[in-house]
């Protein structure tokens, strides 16, 4: 079963944040841990980690805005 | 009274910090990854850094003893008996947590293992251990209350008025001042007037202890010697461990506030590696045991993890419920 | 009591008046005999700081020892605190806050820690305490000193709030709150603790969320509180000549209030008039007013009324000190304009 790559909540006030940067190509594969995308969000930036080991799926646009929560892309 | 200890722990008991050590910084590490893979969504007051502290004061203290900690104490409550499971569903606010997920992880109470109350204002910790250690000098039951606390919490009004009432009462309390340097963003000396926190127990009449609380030994010796006192009747006592947090106030803080080469050379002195390869050379320990209670830790907190993402969320019946008991 | 007094005739000593303050220290004696989990702290609490500084705790150091009974220094949170610590651990706790306004002091104590323990640690904790406390305009004592603050506490969620008129509510309430397992703030009225009412049995409780119809009438039901029941009784005189039958209810509990009770007064007189000595903007009668005319609305004869103080702090000087407490011409006035005004 693919697992959900989630936006997380990082800070106490954050409720949206941007994808600045995908770390892996669409179709990789990733293993759990290795640095997944980069978030920015309070202006500062955070290097978010696989949460699973298959292959990527990028639902999500670098670059965009979204909320806390959203499903960014798959790994399955 | 500035003192001295000099009680050392046994082989066995350091081995037992070391894994007590070992179960928190897996847990720690373990929730802030829950939080970057966006699985669990709270404010996370990270502790990593501050591991020796909890261990070595916990295995002074039995299950009777009482704990009140504050946000930044998930180490305190898992080296004092906490149990995963538990506790993560607390924190992801499941029916089967510690409090039904009504409290959360600022509010984590389990008084089986001693553990009365966890609250999120700063210093409020210690007028309810003053409480708990006037019931055990009523009851001589020789119960001792640890009141943990950070740095920040030395300057607010709540410290000042238990630590005076505490000695002149000669309650069997440890105030126990994990002095991470930092009062959320505010740097120790933009705060805080005298150089040592401990210095202030002279003020109140009463015995005060200022320890490296990233050294096992001494911190050992420093909460032994604290314990022995209120369990002898004979006071309370301040003790200022000296450690250093290395995650920022709250999880995701960006440490803007902190010199980069600050933080560095103090994360460099971790003392959870250090201890580790101490324990080898000496003899205490060998490398496959440690790797054990590592692997130990993982293991039950992957238990506890899917336990709490399986268990419901509290219903709405649970909304306006436990606000008053049955009247007598 | 003295020796003198020993020898009355037993229907005429069962007849001899107890004050608000006796019938406390009776109340807290008698708890402390029958439980050695009661416990005393705050500030000249024990007999070598003469028992109080108005004697409610008087001899109860002495009677029970100078542990069960503990004079304090000055730190309210402390004190506060102390006593939560100690109800966590298995004892009954009656903290004394010497001023109501000093309740200030230990809010953190009062409102973020002794009333959401239980809630916050899903049931497994609750926080048994009393805390005692006085107030009440009268012996000039200024903007600092006596404020009644019941709305505040009665507004947060597990703290349950009392404020006896008389002696017998005195003793029973104090009883029931010390019985109770929810942090419980009791207040006494000071100008009231010396006037002396009708002897009660000892042991009798009153049940912490029951008000009681002490006059029964048809026209107006008025409700109240504290010291102002006293002034609400001298009012039926003025009510008894302009023909107005008025009903009066001592509520004995602010928080949680008797609803069941009141509701059905006003529903057989269809008109409210509620009087406490607290500032009139935001107190205990706005609640009531909102559920009266949320649940009787189509069966009110007129506007729910409040009598109240004025909206300022406590004066000093004396004249200004009497017109700011409600007083029995007020009351008698309000009542009888919403009986006889057009509505």
């Amino acid at each position: 079963m693919a697992t959900e790559i989630l936006l997380p909540k990082i800070g106490f006030s954050m409720n949206e944040g941007e994808l600045a940067e995908w770390l892996a190509a669409d179709g990789d594969t990733v293993t759990e841990g290795q640095p997944l995308f980069l978030l920015e969000a309070d202006k500062s930036a955070n290097e978010v980690e696989a949460p699973a080991s298959g292959t990527l799926t990028i639902l999500a646009e670098a670059g965009e805005t979204y909320t806390v929560g959203t499903v960014l892309g798959t790994i399955g | 009274m500035m003192l001295t200890n000099t009680h050392k722990p046994d082989a066995a008991t350091q081995v037992e910090m070391f894994r007590r050590m070992a179960l928190l910084k897996a847990n720690d590490e373990r929730s802030r990854k829950v939080i970057t893979t966006g699985r669990l969504i709270m404010p996370y007051y990270s502790y990593r850094g501050q591991e020796v502290i909890p261990a070595a004061m916990s295995v002074n203290l039995t299950d009777d003893d009482y704990l009140v900690t504050i946000y930044r104490g998930i180490h305190d409550m898992l080296a004092k008996g906490l149990p995963l499971k538990q506790l993560w569903a607390e924190i992801a606010g499941r029916i089967d947590g510690t409090c039904k997920g009504k409290g959360g992880p600022m509010h984590l109470t389990y008084p089986k293992k001693g553990i009365m109350v966890t609250t999120g204002v700063v210093g409020s910790s210690m007028p309810i251990a003053n409480g708990l250690g006037w019931a055990s000098q009523l009851s001589g039951d020789g119960r001792v209350a640890v009141a943990t606390f950070g740095d920040g919490a030395s300057n607010i009004g709540a410290f000042h008025e238990s630590l005076n009432l505490a000695s002149v009462w000669k309650l069997p309390v440890i105030f126990l001042c994990q002095n991470n340097r930092w009062g959320e963003h505010t740097e120790y000396s933009k705060s805080t007037p005298v150089a040592r926190i401990a210095d202030r127990a002279a003020a109140y009449g009463m015995a005060g202890i200022h320890v490296d609380g990233n050294d096992p030994i001494a911190m050992y010796g420093a909460a032994r010697e604290a314990v022995e006192r209120a369990r002898a009747g004979e006071g309370p006592t301040l003790i200022e461990a000296m450690t250093f947090r290395h995650h920022g106030h709250v999880f995701g803080d960006a440490d803007r506030y902190m010199d980069k080469a600050y933080k560095a050379d103090w994360v460099a002195k971790d003392p959870y590696p250090a201890y580790r390869a101490t324990l080898i050379a000496d003899g205490l320990a060998t490398e496959e045991q440690l790797a054990g209670f590592e692997a130990d830790a993982e293991a039950q907190i992957d238990e506890a993890v899917a336990f709490a993402l399986d268990s419901a969320f509290p219903g709405l019946d649970q909304l306006s419920t436990d606000v008053f008991g049955e009247a007598a | 009591m003295s020796d003198a007094m020993v020898q009355d005739k037993p229907a005429e000593k069962a007849a001899k008046p107890i004050t608000i303050l006796e019938a406390l220290n009776q109340a807290l004696a008698d708890a402390m005999a029958e439980d050695d989990t009661v416990v005393i702290l705050g500030e000249d609490v024990a007999d070598p700081e003469e028992g109080g500084v108005t004697g409610v705790t008087k001899g109860l150091s002495t009677r029970f020892g100078d542990k069960r009974v503990r004079s304090t220094p000055i730190s309210e949170q402390a004190i506060v605190g102390c006593a939560i610590g100690a109800s966590l651990a298995g004892y009954k706790p009656v903290a004394e806050i010497m001023l109501m306004n000093f309740t200030t002091v230990a809010m953190d104590m009062i409102v973020n820690h002794a009333a959401k323990l239980r809630y916050m640690s899903g049931g497994q904790t609750n926080v048994p305490i009393v805390i005692r406390t006085m107030t009440g305009a009268g012996f000039s004592t200024g903007g600092q000193h006596a404020d009644f603050l019941e709305a505040w506490f009665a507004h947060t969620a597990g703290i349950k709030v009392v404020i006896p008129s008389n002696s017998a509510d005195a003793y029973g309430l104090m009883r029931s709150a010390i019985d109770d397992p929810d942090p419980v703030l009791f207040v006494e009225n000071m100008p009231n603790y010396w006037t002396p009412y009708p002897r009660f049995e000892s042991g009798h409780r009153v049940p912490i969320g029951k008000a009681n119809v002490v006059v029964e009438g048809s026209d107006i039901t008025i409700v109240s509180y504290a010291r102002m029941m006293n002034e609400a009784h001298l009012a039926l005189a003025a009510l008894g000549e302009a023909g107005v039958s008025a009903e009066i209810i001592d509520l004995r509990t602010i928080a949680p209030w008797d609803q069941e009770t009141v509701l059905a007064s006003v529903a057989k007189t269809g008109r409210l008039l509620v009087v406490h000595e607290a500032v009139v903007p935001f107190g205990v009668g706005a609640e009531i007013a909102a559920v009266v005319q949320e649940k009787l609305f189509g069966k009110l004869k007129a506007p729910v009324g409040r009598v109240g103080a004025p909206f300022n702090p406590v004066p000093f000087s004396k004249p200004l000190e009497t017109a700011h407490i409600p007083s029995a011409d007020k009351i008698a006035a309000a009542a009888i304009a919403l009986v006889k005004g057009k509505h």
